[in-house]
């Protein structure tokens, strides 16, 4: 019989300035913060997940822990690959396969790099051959930022989305961000702002783009019957569905620059999950860059393609609005430590929890994470709700 | 701020910068048996592609199957050189050199006439101002090594 499956808890590392902590420090801050948020111990983890930069980054992570689980999943695509572990755990764990899967992530991404990802000349760095098709983009000069630009400028040709339209996420996610004491960025903003802040890549400015932070984050899964003991019984959150899928890794292969894989990857999480858009209270995006959130809400089914713009305009991303989204002040104002699609778990299940305090949205029932890695690569999304399906 | 700085076709003319003939190691492409036809046809100016014998299509860059149809029977061919911009952007911010020292400058997205084929290319003489999605373009090439070419357009 298949099993249900509960977000049992959620820890947080230190963020979004971290000077001092290793990766796997983080991590650990954030595992064992979720495991006292659970009431579970370490050797109750009989699964792991996790996404980084080497080889084997799951395997020295569990080392680290020390813990020996039975069940790993390394799956790392770009910031995605938090919404591919929730799905895989999901499956495993309704299956019988494992009971407690912690996904993990940690990174020291400003203390150890500063303010350059995206604009350090794509995938490559100097001194190294960049990986794949990207050997073709890096000596153009296109940058991470310019690949998403490049995407946004299409939207506009094709739908006539203007900057205005882009900068009003920003200021939206700002507005979140400014009752979040915890984030990056708090001073409320205007479309203006954005728009005089500097062109990194046309149409993309500054404050079009995602902050650069430290940080870390661990979401533990378990089956619902271990769910029943834990600290949160009374206020479960259930999985109920998931799915994820690609269409290019550079975005020289992205061949519809205004439609990503969240149309799949949707799609086949609402029918699992059994909703419709409608029934979503809290939406979660991957805001790497403003055009991420319109072209993914667009995918989803929020908004008819092309007419993101005039919807995130109207400001139906507030707290209050047709579809609350990113209610922590989002990648683009709270934090951003170079992969953010678990922080998207985490913050979906505080909403569901009822436990946001100032940033809550009134009566969630339903939230939906979309994680988007890469060059708008890969799209991974998740259907969370407070009942079982 | 009066000029509306969202979209770069309304921008006013910037005279490109920098050193287009100055590429370190770090961005000289390292051909490989699969690609080498590309890379060394750029440098003698040709834009070469693949043609899938099965299909018909078109594809940058070279695959031992055709992306388009997964038939294996994919053969060289050259492009015209002629193409059509399905996007770009105006890179202001790069930190590595020698873009650095370029910016600004345009990289679009370029569908080639031979359908199926699309490259990601910078614009070296390119005013921003006067680069549109939809506009005409033809490759130029430009050495960066021995026996290593870059395809342009302009
Ligand atoms: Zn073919």
């Amino acid at each position: 019989m298949k099993r249900n499956v509960c977000v049992v808890g959620v820890g947080h590392a230190d963020g979004p300035y971290a000077t001092g902590l290793q990766p796997n420090a983080l991590i650990a801050q954030g595992f064992t913060r979720a495991l006292a948020d659970a009431g579970l111990r370490k050797d109750q983890v009989d699964g792991l997940a996790s996404a980084g930069h080497s080889g084997m980054h799951e395997v020295a992570v569990a080392e680290y822990l020390g813990i020996r689980p039975a069940w790993l999943d390394s799956t790392s695509c770009g910031g995605s690959s938090f919404e591919f572990h929730a799905q895989h755990a999901y499956r495993a764990i309704e299956a019988g396969d494992v009971d407690v899967v912690a996904i993990c992530y940690g990174s020291n991404l400003l203390s150890a790099s500063g303010r350059t990802l995206g604009t350090g000349g794509g995938g490559g760095q100097r001194g190294m051959q960049p990986p794949g098709p990207m050997k073709y983009e890096f000596p153009t000069g296109l940058t991470l930022v310019g690949a998403y630009a490049m995407a946004a400028n299409r939207h506009m040709h094709e739908y006539g989305t203007t900057p205005d339209q882009l900068a009003s996420i920003a200021v939206q996610m700002r507005e979140h961000a400014s009752r979040n004491t915890n984030a990056m960025y708090r001073t409320p903003l205007t479309v203006d702002d954005v728009l005089e802040s500097r062109l990194v890549a046309d149409p993309l400015h500054k404050l079009d783009c995602c902050v650069i932070s430290d940080g870390g984050v661990c979401v533990i899964l378990a089956a619902e019957h271990i769910a029943a003991g834990l600290r949160w019984s009374t206020k479960p959150v259930y999985v109920r569905g998931g799915s994820g899928g690609t269409t290019h890794h550079s975005v020289q292969g992205m061949s519809d620059m205004t439609t990503t894989a969240a149309v799949i990857a949707g799609k086949r999480a609402f029918e699992t999950a059994g909703i419709v858009p409608s029934d979503v209270d809290v939406f979660c995006s991957y805001d790497s860059f403003t055009y991420t959130v319109l072209v993914t809400l667009e995918d989803l089914g929020f908004a008819p393609k092309g007419e993101g713009g005039p919807f995130v305009a109207e400001g139906n991303l507030r707290l209050g609005g047709a579809l609350p989204t990113n209610p922590d002040g989002g990648g683009l104002s709270c934090t951003h430590p170079g992969m953010r699609g678990l922080f998207l778990l985490a913050e979906a299940t505080r909403q569901l929890r009822n436990d946001a305090g100032e940033s809550q949205v009134q009566g969630a029932e339903t939230a939906v994470c979309n994680g988007s890695g890469g060059w708008l690569s890969t799209q991974g999304t998740v259907v969370l709700g407070t009942q079982s399906r | 701020m009066a000029e509306h700085p969202g979209h770069s076709g309304t921008r006013d003319a910037e005279p490109m910068s920098g050193n287009w003939n100055e590429n370190p190691p770090w961005v000289v492409p390292v051909p490989t048996d699969e690609d080498r036809e590309f890379f060394e046809g750029a440098s003698r100016g040709e834009l070469r592609i693949q043609r899938c014998d099965e299909c018909g299509l078109h594809q940058h860059y070279p695959r031992y199957l055709c992306s388009h149809c997964g038939s294996t029977e994919v053969k060289w061919v050259t492009a015209s050189g002629v193409g059509t911009v399905y996007s770009f952007t105006v890179i202001r911010q790069n930190g590595v050199p020698p873009f650095r020292e370029r910016l600004p400058f345009v990289v679009a997205a370029v569908d080639l006439e031979e359908t199926g084929a699309r490259l990601v290319a910078s614009m070296p003489g390119a005013d921003p101002a006067q680069v549109a999605i939809g506009m005409q373009v033809r490759a130029t090439f430009r050495s960066v090594g021995e026996g290593i070419g870059l395809v342009d357009f302009a």
